[in-house]
């Protein structure tokens, strides 16, 4: 593997067992604090009795709504606590604040709650419906978009064959090592709080409005994070607001720490989305025209939902030259846990729908997939199903990568001649290809901000300062690497300040694979603003004009006359000895983009990322297990910082995307989750893994630092499509459900052989 | 939570007067990997629990030894001990197939055989082929002991024919003709850390002349209780293994488990999985394709 810059700034931490996790920390006097959560799905709260608690020993406090200072939670968000309805169940109603954690656990059962009971409304269907059950006065709708380009009716009649077909996935928990924790800390100032989040600006504000506070009252910390994938967004906000809520009310440090059992219950989870599809496709297979009905379960409360939603309706055609598209999406809110940002960020349930559907198509019209969405896939300049001129369109180099890697067609033939010779246990292999916007795009625009400081010491060290969370995917260490490389310095200089908002500014989110182009690019403007004021001075020094200025190897020269150059420590120390200081700031926002909201069309996001991925798979055909063998994951990351880390994000998020494919299924039908830990809800182990090939392309964009991609989230996208498309080659199979797990399998192969005895 | 004393007797002697004290209150376990996760899930089935006995600690029950024509192997032997052990690896391969294939490194380390006898779970993966080796098991009460077959021990799912006061201390089987093959297949939701939806463990041996001389068939997850299914065995047993024969036998393994446990929804799922799995069983061991 290729190592480029050394290793990862919190290895040492982690692998040495050094680094501070949230549940690794304990204050004097420290109290524990457990939720009373509502076993109903939908329930008006009647009344809280909290005698009974309150009266056990070493019970310190019960909380409840009321004794919240500041707002439960602003309209339609999830309450810290719920004041009068519980929308979904597990919801949390009441706090008991006690000396131990089993205490609290234990007094929290003795809290007696009185519901009336409503009638739950379970799926985004039935909240859609006539006559549903209400979940908030207005009804049951969460949110509406409609986007396209062209007129699909004329593109159908320009059609030879028109397909239908509907998709659909289920609702998937982030399921990271580490749950959701919080220790609150009471200060003269206001309440000091310690928790894994993706967004500690965020999970502060949401605890200040808890509280009535100020936001620079607050002071939110974050240690080292035991993964997030999107499950330390709201979810953070919410324990850290509890435990500050209980620490303010009794004078002392609070700690929470969910159980695996309370993060499956309360935790947000992936939307479940429905993607119905119309298609006009000529005999040629050019395709004509694409209609897409959208609908999601956005579960009880708003959340990132209408982030998520404009996501899926801008990719949901997938990355095709198609020049008349109608899609519109509809998200419900039900009774169900709420849903809200998971990797891929609502990516993974169109991406699912629309590779399928175009293998679909592909092996209906004769076509070989791959070579069918190569004919139909967007090339430079192209126009998106939205309207956006396509630009540094890498989707062909991924193709053609992918195809290399796998000797596509005459692995094909191959493993169709060795299902001929029969057997009980066939391979098949499948295709996908994906396009994903990078940051929050159009949508977006306004909150999609980084701001990046660069704190510059006389010895010529760096510290960044930044609020961005590493929550495992390498963002500090990029950073690190966009200040290496703007400034040409040693990677001993450089050092990543802590997560602590009343010191490091806002960067905003890890989300929606915003880190590398968003906060990226404010560290490069930090490091760009330390470099120009060396230039200055160093072409002074050198009596060259600093525009020429190369930074490289803790030198500064001018290609022309290499020979003659300057220190990067000397002039460090020339900056200081004029009294002025080297330090920088970096402000970067997603701006600029023509997007008509209204209609869904036109500038979507300022740039793409591009993937590819092949993967074979063993099916048997008498029990329906599935064994995923080989993936071959092709992702174009712009510019690799570092290639290890690169490769280990790809076969991370392949893992996750398995584990969607095969085996994981929130049971949750009646609004009851069954499956609430690791015993029943599946996830795909070690041994579970294919082996990969992640293969890494460079093409640069212009608007990423160094050109750079972003790629935590695209890696989540390719592997259910590849697989399930697998599937069907080697089966003739098609699931159209998510997961394809053993039952579902079973059944599909039944009703095939069904139907071929019927022929 | 729920609250116990915790019990460590020095002797089983000791374990079973515990036992005999407490009763219904009272529970054994060794390595504790299917009793702890049941208490802190706070199963309705132990609210009642009032002290937990471990006597995990107790190295005499922990051996794998060959005695004349058969194996002796101690209750408190671990799933690894039974992995590792070249006694079995010898005598009954498929059984250390089955041990190997239970949980994870860690559970095959703290698991031990009796205690997943005593769980009485019908998704047992060591279980199906000590069945089909017709194991005994000794257990110790405070009246003395007593040596039962295996399969009497199981009354029903995660219930024992155990009187309150017995520990199951030693499991024992006939040595395998040297000419006899063992398979133990599993069919589980995923690759590894999975519990069983599905076993089997077959035993056959074919004499000189090509016959079938002994043929044992034990499935599990599909019975209440743990057994061998006679009339798949029958279909077998004299004849000239042949590819339809296989098949036949998995059909009757099926037909057995609907006559016992009848027509449930899972069955439309689990009727030809445990069919293709037996057949699959029993071509590795017969080798016939």
């Amino acid at each position: 593997m290729v190592k480029k810059h050394g290793r990862r700034v919190d290895v040492l931490a982690k692998i040495t067992g050094k680094a501070q996790y949230t549940n690794d920390m304990s204050f004097p006097h420290m109290l524990y604090a457990s939720t009373v959560r509502c076993p109903n799905p939908h329930a008006k709260i009647i009344s809280i009795e909290r005698e009974q608690a309150e009266q056990y020993p070493g019970v310190v406090m019960v909380i409840t709504a009321d004794n919240i200072p500041g707002i439960p939670s602003q309209y339609k968000q999830k309450p810290i606590l719920v004041p009068e309805v519980v929308r979904y169940e597990g919801e949390g109603v009441a706090l008991v604040v006690a000396k131990s954690k089993v205490i609290a656990a234990e007094a929290a059962k003795l809290v007696k709650v009185i519901y009336d009971e409503l009638p739950a409304v379970t799926s985004a269907e039935a909240a859609l419906g006539k006559n549903a059950q209400k979940i908030y006065d207005d009804g049951n709708l969460l949110c509406k978009y409609k986007a396209g380009k062209g007129n699909v009716e004329e593109g159908f009649k320009k059609a030879d064959h028109i397909f239908e077909k509907e998709y659909r996935t289920q609702r998937v928990d982030h399921t990271p090592l580490e749950t959701e924790a919080a220790i609150a800390v009471p200060t003269t100032e206001g309440m000091t709080v310690y928790a894994p989040t993706n967004d500690a600006y965020k999970a502060r504000l949401l605890i200040a409005e808890t509280l009535g506070l100020r936001e620079n009252q607050v002071r939110f910390i974050t240690p080292a994070i035991g993964g997030s994938f999107g499950a330390k967004n709201y979810d953070a906000g919410v324990i850290g607001a509890r435990s500050a809520l209980a620490a303010m009310l009794t004078g002392k440090p609070v700690k929470m720490v969910f159980t695996r059992e309370e993060s499956m219950i309360e935790g947000t989870k992936r939307h479940p989305y429905i993607c119905k599809y119309k298609v006009g496709v000529t005999k040629a297979g050019r395709i004509t025209a694409m209609e897409i009905d959208l609908i999601g379960d956005g579960g009880a409360y708003l959340s990132k939902s209408h982030p998520v939603a404009t996501r899926t309706l801008i990719e949901a055609s997938g990355p095709y030259n198609i020049d008349n598209v109608k899609s519109k999406v509809t998200l419900a809110f039900t009774n169900n846990t709420y849903s809200d940002a998971m990797r891929g960020f609502g990516s993974p349930q169109v991406d699912f729908a629309s590779e399928v559907l175009l293998d679909e198509i592909a092996c209906e019209l004769g076509f070989d997939p791959l070579e069918f969405k190569k004919m139909n896939h967007i090339k430079e300049n192209d126009i998106s199903g939205v309207g956006q001129v396509m630009t540094d369109v890498s989707l062909g180099k991924c193709v053609a990568e992918a195809e290399k890697a796998s000797n596509w067609k005459e692995r094909k033939a191959e493993l169709a001649s060795e299902r001929n010779k029969g057997g009980s246990k066939v391979k098949g292999i499948g295709f996908a290809l994906i396009h994903r916007g990078e940051a929050f795009g159009a949508a977006g625009q306004g909150i999609d901000t980084a701001e990046v400081q660069l704190l510059v010491n006389n010895d010529g060290g760096i510290t960044i300062l930044s609020s961005m969370a590493d929550v495992g995917m390498g963002g500090h260490t990029m950073m690190v690497n966009v200040i290496m490389e703007t400034l040409g310095v040693k990677r001993e200089r450089v050092v990543m300040a802590p997560v602590d908002t009343s010191y490091v500014p806002n960067s905003g989110p890890s989300s929606a694979t915003r880190g590398t182009m968003v906060i990226g690019n404010a560290a490069r403007l930090a490091a760009e603003e330390v470099k120009d004021k060396l230039a200055a001075i160093a072409a002074d020094v050198l009596g060259v004009l600093k525009e020429e200025l190369v930074f490289k190897n803790e030198q500064i020269y001018s290609p022309g006359k290499a020979d003659e150059h300057v220190n990067y420590q000397d002039m460090i120390n020339e900056i200081f000895a004029r009294g002025q200081t080297p330090s920088g700031r970096g402000w970067y926002t997603v701006s600029g983009l023509d997007w008509d909201r209204a209609n869904g069309f036109g500038e979507a996001y300022l740039s793409y990322a591009y993937g590819a991925a092949v993967t074979e798979v063993e099916v048997d055909l008498e029990t329906g297990q599935v064994s995923v063998d080989k993936f071959i994951a092709v992702h174009d990351v712009g510019h690799a910082f570092d290639k290890s880390e690169v490769i280990g994000q790809i076969n991370g998020g392949v893992s996750m995307a398995v584990g969607m494919a095969l085996f994981e299924d929130v049971d949750s039908k009646i609004g009851h989750i069954k499956n609430t830990n690791f015993d029943k809800y599946l996830i795909p182990t070690s041994l579970d893994m294919p082996e990969m090939n992640s293969i890494v392309v460079e093409v640069p964009t212009k608007t990423g630092p160094f050109g750079a991609r972003g790629l935590g989230e695209p890696t989540a996208c390719t592997a259910a499509p590849a697989i399930i498309n697998a599937i069907y080659d080697a089966t003739g199979i098609r699931i159209r459900e998510l997961p394809a797990n053993l039952e579902t399998m079973m059944e599909e192969l039944k009703n095939s052989r069904n139907k071929t005895d019927l022929n | 939570m729920f609250k116990y004393d915790y019990l460590r007797p020095a002797s089983v002697k000791e374990a079973c007067e515990l036992l005999a004290l407490h009763g219904d209150s009272a529970k054994v376990i060794a390595g504790g990997t299917d009793l702890m996760v049941q208490i802190r899930d706070e199963d309705k089935k132990w609210a009642n629990i009032k002290y937990i006995i471990d006597i995990g600690h107790l190295k005499e029950m922990k051996y794998i030894k060959e005695d004349g024509d058969s194996i002796c192997i101690g209750a408190l032997s671990s799933h690894t001990d039974i992995v590792k052990s070249k006694i079995l690896q010898k005598y009954a391969p498929f059984f250390c197939e089955a041990s190997s294939t239970v949980g994870s490194p860690q559970i095959r380390n703290m698991g031990t055989i009796g205690g997943s006898i005593g769980n009485a779970s019908p998704a047992s993966d060591p279980v199906p082929p000590l069945i089909a080796l017709d194991a005994e098991v000794k257990v110790v009460g405070t009246s003395g002991e007593r040596t039962v077959l295996l399969k009497s021990i199981f009354a029903n799912s995660y219930k024992t024919t155990l009187k309150v006061d017995e520990i199951i201390t030693e499991i024992s089987f006939k040595k395998m003709p040297t000419e006899a093959k063992s398979v133990f297949l599993k069919l589980g939701r995923r690759k590894a850390l999975a519990i069983s939806r599905m076993n089997v463990g077959v035993i056959v041996v074919v004499d000189s002349m090509g016959f079938v001389s002994d043929v044992r068939i034990a499935p599990g997850c599909i019975f209440a209780v743990p057994d061998r299914v006679k009339i798949a065995e029958d279909v077998l047993l004299g004849k000239v293994p042949t590819r339809e024969l296989l098949v036949e036998a998995g059909k009757k393994v099926s037909e057995e488990m609907i006559n016992r446990t009848g027509i449930r929804p899972s069955t439309e799922f689990k009727k030809p999985a445990i069919e293709s799995l037996t057949t699959r069983a029993l071509s590795q061991a017969l080798e016939v394709e």
